[in-house]
């Protein structure tokens, strides 16, 4: 054969490798953009996971509308996927609102329920209080599902607004906050990227320091290496099992964001010891002695010129951890639990994306949920590696001329 | 000579692990005088130099015996080793200044001494500026990065950065090995000024510009001082063969 048709031949496999790579990725990632996007929208990443119900209380007042009915029934807040109109809206005076019979319909659930499609200003709805005085803030797309009392179940548009219409004085309205969105995910992943990278970015830094600039080559420094690159190698799941052990029981932490954070933390420690030991590294030995013979102290040597000189291979560092905890699953499942709820403390459960996605793929069936919520992890790393791009521009002291 | 000694090494080995790089070095450097060490590549002039504010201890592996006084104090026992390179201030080969502004690569050291006065320390930096010949060509961008200026601005720039601490004695390692002749022309000139405030010892390649700089040469050949002597002595009527050698060009 000659070398011509081989060269050629290895040239195709190449091109085929390099194809075939490309187009698996690109149809994943299509996949899941196809599957998700529809479902994709504010509600969804502004609303809670779960319904949340109120009994709002309230004095009646006459408030004319002031549109017309054309712009109300234009007016429709309705996710046209689950909802479909089927009555109104009609307005109601003496609450200010117009309200709309709307059947809604997903994977798990079937039902009618009265929806707030329009709220005019000054409507006694909006300084609602609850039953501990705290202003709720009641917005369209709200479910009623009483008042004063009297249920709404199985009524029809026009009996609901003539029950609203007869009533006068104080009200107490039975409202439903509608859920299925993600918020509460989205700000327990941002909590833990911020608690994971507070607890082990200086540790992290630290041990780096120490390796690179005091440490003597030899026997211990390698054992620490090894201990670092093997710990970097070892699946999620066991560092799961191991906060499950020690922070969640042994140091009754419970399944909280403390426990998942520092897990994730450890699971963070050696990439970020090894990248900011190969950003150290590449600092020139002259600014080391450029500094000394100035009698500067080692210390003053590591943070006025070492640690800045470094900044932008910590900033690459910074991104993959960031990566990392974006899309820890098993170790956080174990040990931040799968509660979907802004955790109010650091010791109250929540669960991020991507537990949130396994949850609903998993628990719920619901693929092109779980799919949306894939798109908007994406997103977030997209996002989040552009800052630390544009940041580690920024700090790079050799950027600067 | 009525000179005062600023350096004497007494009986000088240096070991990399099992190499003898020096070999029992005896010398006497005066006060405000400019001594060059010449010789060939790998002869420990530069590791002699880099004794001398004890640069080698950032080298693993280096073993010294011996005795290096500096006012007739024993750099290795006797002085603070910070202290020491406050007083005995380096060049180094290729420049090496630090990835901040101009303003801040000569506040450095001051800073890192403690001193936070804004006044003072803008004084100072135009000071050393002005006698590093450096100010009038950077007086307009002291907050520019110091890596956009050329290799020479920057070698002065280093040196203004040492002078700043107010040294006894400035060690310069080959500091023009890396430029152009015409920046080399600057430094050689700024070095003969600095000569009436400051001790200089100087490693360099080129026997011209030992001739041209220097009081004091030191002839270095595989670790041992072959000679040392007033310069014009060492240029034209050396003592030792190798020397005259080395000098005529017939090696190195």
């Amino acid at each position: 054969m000659s070398r011509k048709i081989k060269d050629n031949i290895v040239k195709s496999i190449i091109y085929l490798a390099t194809a075939i790579t490309l187009s698996v990725l690109l149809f994943i990632l299509g996949f899941i953009f196809v599957k998700g996007i529809g479902l994709v929208n504010w509600d969804f990443l502004t609303r809670d996971y779960n319904e949340k119900v109120f009994y709002a209380f309230t004095q009646s007042e006459e408030i004319p509308m002031s549109i017309d009915t054309d712009t109300l029934s234009k007016n429709t807040p309705y996710d046209d996927r689950y909802e479909t109109l089927t009555e109104g809206p009609i307005y109601i005076e003496n609450i200010g609102a117009a309200v709309s019979k709307i059947s809604y319909k997903n994977y798990t659930s079937e039902k009618e329920q009265f929806v707030i499609s329009y709220i005019e200003k000054g409507s006694p709805l909006l300084n609602a209080k609850d039953s501990t005085g705290a202003t709720i803030n009641i917005k369209t797309d709200f479910i009623l599902e009483s008042i004063n009392g009297e249920s709404f179940e199985n009524l029809t548009l026009d009996e609901v607004v003539s029950i609203i219409s007869s009533q006068s004085g104080d009200l107490k309205i039975k409202v439903v906050q509608p859920g299925g969105g993600i918020k509460s995910n989205i700000i327990t992943t941002l909590y833990m990227v911020l608690i994971s990278l507070l607890v082990a970015l200086p540790i992290g830094i630290f041990g780096a320091i120490y390796l690179t600039e005091y440490a003597k080559p030899g026997r211990i420094v390698n054992i620490i290496r090894f201990a670092a690159e093997t710990l970097a190698g070892i699946p999620s799941i066991v560092f799961g099992l191991f906060g499950m052990a020690f922070f969640v029981v042994a140091l009754n932490l419970q399944i909280s964001l403390i426990s998942g954070s520092l897990t994730v933390a450890i699971i963070l420690l050696p990439v970020i010891i090894r990248s900011t030991e190969e950003a150290l590294k590449t600092v020139p030995m002259a600014f080391r002695e450029g500094s000394l013979a100035l009698g500067a102290t080692k210390l003053q040597t590591i943070f006025k010129v070492v640690l800045p000189c470094a900044v932008p291979g910590i900033a690459t560092a910074v991104l993959l951890s960031i990566g990392r905890v974006v899309g820890e699953s098993a170790a956080l499942l174990l040990t931040a639990g799968t509660v979907s709820q802004i955790p109010g403390t650091l010791f109250s459960p929540g669960s991020t994306l991507t537990v949130q996605a396994y949850y609903i793929a998993k628990e719920e069936g619901n693929i092109e949920l779980a799919c949306a919520i894939g798109i908007v992890i994406i997103v977030i790393v997209i996002v989040l590696n552009i800052l630390s791009r544009i940041t580690s521009d920024k700090l790079d002291v050799f950027n600067k001329k | 000579m009525d000179k005062k000694i600023k350096f004497n090494t007494k009986n000088l080995d240096l070991f990399y692990g099992d190499f003898q790089a020096l070999k029992s070095i005896n010398m006497e450097i005066g006060e405000k005088e400019v001594t060059a060490f010449i010789g060939p590549s790998g002869c420990g002039k530069s590791t002699f130099l880099r004794c001398l504010n004890r640069m080698n201890d950032l080298i693993d592996g280096v073993t010294i015996k011996g005795e290096i006084l500096f006012d007739e104090k024993d750099i290795n026992g006797d002085i603070d080793v910070i202290n020491l390179r406050t007083r005995v201030g380096m060049v180094f080969q290729k420049p090496n200044p630090f990835p901040m502004s101009i303003y801040e690569n000569i506040a450095y050291g001051p800073k890192c001494q403690g001193m936070k006065d804004k006044t003072q320390l803008d004084t100072l930096v135009k000071e050393s500026l002005v006698k590093a010949a450096l100010w009038e060509e950077v007086k307009d961008r002291l907050n520019k990065s110091a890596l956009g200026l050329s290799g020479g601005q920057q070698q002065r720039l280093c040196i203004a950065r040492t002078i700043a601490m107010n040294p006894e004695v400035i060690l310069m390692d080959e500091p023009t090995s890396a430029l152009d002749p015409i920046a080399t022309a600057k430094i050689e000139d700024l070095m003969s000024s600095l000569k009436k405030d400051f001790t200089i010892i100087i490693v360099t390649h080129s026997m011209q510009q030992a001739g041209r700089i220097s009081d004091k040469t030191a002839f270095f050949l595989m670790g041992e001082v072959i000679e040392f002597n007033e310069t014009p002595i060492i240029f034209t009527n050396p003592n030792d063969k190798r020397t005259e050698d080395y000098i005529t060009g017939r090696f190195g």
